[in-house]
């Protein structure tokens, strides 16, 4: 009798977890199914089922170019993100340096303020540094975004490292500079991978940024809302299938990627 | 490499450098480099420019700097300053906000909107959490949460669309209901407060997800074997034991969606409606067109910032304990 009733929490959680991923995926998969409608509004039943938004898709000039535009935009904000967040990271680690924990909260703020108000001032700052609203901000912007997360994912890493790698090089005659080269960039490959996939994604899926600091060529997300707004069609659905999909497939490699490296 | 090692440890002297094998080795062997760089790390103070002053700059120019530039801004008293005129300072842009019902009302909206959307989303998905974290065996749980996030990177714009398509008057939900005979006509649910709270939920609700399960993961399973030996039925092991010592996952994961909650925007323009205005819509009409209603919408930029990092901390502060220290 104890071992029935002592199953219940066991089942009753088992049926939470299906039904929290049965309501995570629900809304995406009608998405999905509604792009195979055949029929220029969006309404269940669907009815007759056709590939033709697809092709349609494929063809769009305008989807295209924002897929061209943001991808340019995420390579430019992600690489310059790593750079300086590796950077950030290997200040916060070096013993010796008073204030860690002050460099740490700064470099940590941009994840904190809320999106809407990391936007509005970015589009203050840049109006006071006279850089017009267009490509330069919205790299600039998705950048301030990403640092952090950088400086997290390698300072994770760093962390794991045993100190006497660089003791090793530096014994054998490199200093500081190239054994960071050497021996700590080879470490923190992993994680800087895995990071540099994250904010690839951050900054293709970034809207309120863009919003506030793009001019009139439109990145994937702004495309899609202007779409949305602008009344529905099966061929948003399309759309938003493929991105869907293939910003999916690389964020789970990117898990993947992060995954190894912890457990490595 | 290990030949090459031993090379430059046979040969090292103060005189000649040490000898590197690969491209790094040609670039730190060259006179440029050796000048430059080289020396600088010789020294303490070298190494430390060398490291510090680029993230130094950004971290300052651009982690502070633009919310510095909006808080001067917030009490200019007319933007863009015009040539020749000094600034002016006043507090008079913040008084707007006290003063007017339409615009205190959103931000009050915005809170309550988000408290709730957090507590929510702690319910729904701390069993959840506690299953993959507890119930599952260790081997599957990497499984486990993968599934879970495969959503999480359908990206902001993406689920909000999904929501419409589950919740719009010919919507899959209004459909269902029809069919099956609950409803005769489709029941207005896009543009309400309920779509709003459902899509905000839908949106976060992921980011309790792995605070909450790497807290529940590390609660040692004796412990909870030694509170059912001493007779504790499962709802007191739950209160006693589990709940205590997933605080710190409570309290990070509470913040964290509060904070993203609270700064939503394309959710909002999609699912609310005429009578679900929130903050960041009336912060946003303020950047519409020419700037010079700019120091209005930064002074309210900057009472939301304030009120929701002040929020956040008091609530860590209250219900941290040790979470807090770890901040």
């Amino acid at each position: 009798m104890r071992s029935l009733f002592s199953d219940i929490p066991r089942t009753a959680l088992t049926m939470c977890y299906w039904a929290f991923l049965l309501y995570l995926l629900v809304p995406l998969i009608l998405m999905m199914a509604m792009s195979f409608k055949d029929a220029n509004y969006v309404a269940f039943p669907i009815g007759e089922w056709t590939l033709g938004w697809y092709a349609e898709v494929v063809q769009d000039k305008q989807f295209l170019d924002a897929c061209l535009y943001s991808i340019m935009i995420a390579a430019a904000a992600t690489l310059a993100s790593t750079i300086l967040g590796v950077w950030i990271a290997m200040l916060i680690s070096v013993e010796g340096i008073r204030g860690q924990v002050v460099i740490f909260a700064l470099a940590c703020l941009p994840a904190v303020v809320p999106g809407m108000i990391s936007a509005i001032s970015l589009r203050i700052f840049i109006s006071t540094i006279d850089l017009p609203t267009g490509t330069a901000a919205i790299i600039l912007g998705h950048t301030v975004h990403s640092v952090p997360f950088v400086v997290v994912m390698a300072l994770t890493r760093l962390r794991s490292m045993p100190s006497n790698l660089v003791d090793a090089a530096r014994d054998l005659g490199a200093d500081s500079v190239v054994a960071f080269f050497r021996v700590t960039l080879p470490y923190l490959g992993p994680a800087i991978m895995g990071g540099m996939i994250f904010c690839v994604l951050l900054s293709i899926d970034d809207f309120v940024r863009t919003f506030f600091l793009g001019g009139y060529r439109l990145t994937l997300p702004m495309l899609i809302f202007a779409k949305v707004q602008g009344g529905m069609s099966p061929e948003i659905n399309a759309m938003a299938t493929i991105v869907l999909l293939v910003t999916a497939a690389v964020g789970l490699y990117a898990e993947y990627l992060t995954r190894r490296s912890r457990t490595r | 490499m290990s030949i090459d090692e031993a090379n430059s440890k046979g040969s090292q002297s103060e005189t000649s450098p040490p000898r590197y094998s690969s491209r790094i080795a040609a670039i730190a062997n060259s006179r440029l480099y050796r000048l430059t760089i080289g020396a600088a790390v010789e020294t303490r103070i070298g190494r430390l420019i060398l490291l510090a002053t680029i993230p130094a700059v950004w971290l300052l120019a651009l982690n502070v700097g633009p919310i510095y530039q909006m808080l001067k801004i917030s009490f200019l008293s007319s933007y863009p300053i015009q040539h020749g005129e000094p600034a002016s300072y006043t507090l008079a842009n913040y008084a707007i906000f006290f003063r007017e019902s339409i615009y205190f009302t959103p931000l009050i909206r915005s809170f309550v909107f988000s408290i709730l959307a957090t507590a929510t989303t702690l319910v729904v998905v701390y069993p959840v959490a506690y299953y993959v974290g507890k119930i599952v065996k260790p081997s599957g749980r990497s499984r486990a949460l993968l599934l879970l996030l495969i959503p999480f990177w359908a990206g902001e714009l993406i689920r909000t669309f999904s929501v419409i398509m589950l919740l719009a008057n010919r919507g899959a939900l209004n459909v269902f209901l029809r069919d099956i005979g609950l409803i005769e006509r489709p029941i207005p649910m896009l543009y309400t407060s309920f779509s709003l709270g459902f899509g905000l939920v839908y949106l976060i609700c992921l980011y309790m997800l792995l605070p909450l399960y790497s807290s529940i993961e590390k609660i040692p399973n004796h412990l909870m074997d030694a509170a059912a030996d001493l007779g504790a039925g499962p709802f007191t092991r739950f209160r006693r034991v589990i709940l205590p010592l997933s605080r710190d996952g409570i309290v990070s994961g509470c913040t964290l969606v509060f904070l993203t909650c609270i700064g939503v925007f394309a959710t909002l323009l999609l699912l609310g409606g005429p009578n679900t205005v929130l903050f960041p819509e009336t912060i946003s009409s303020f950047f519409h067109g020419a700037s010079d209603k700019w120091p209005v919408g930064a002074a309210f930029a900057m009472i939301m910032l304030v009120s929701a990092l002040t929020s956040a901390g008091i609530f860590m502060r209250i219900a941290g304990g040790k979470a807090t220290k770890v901040m």
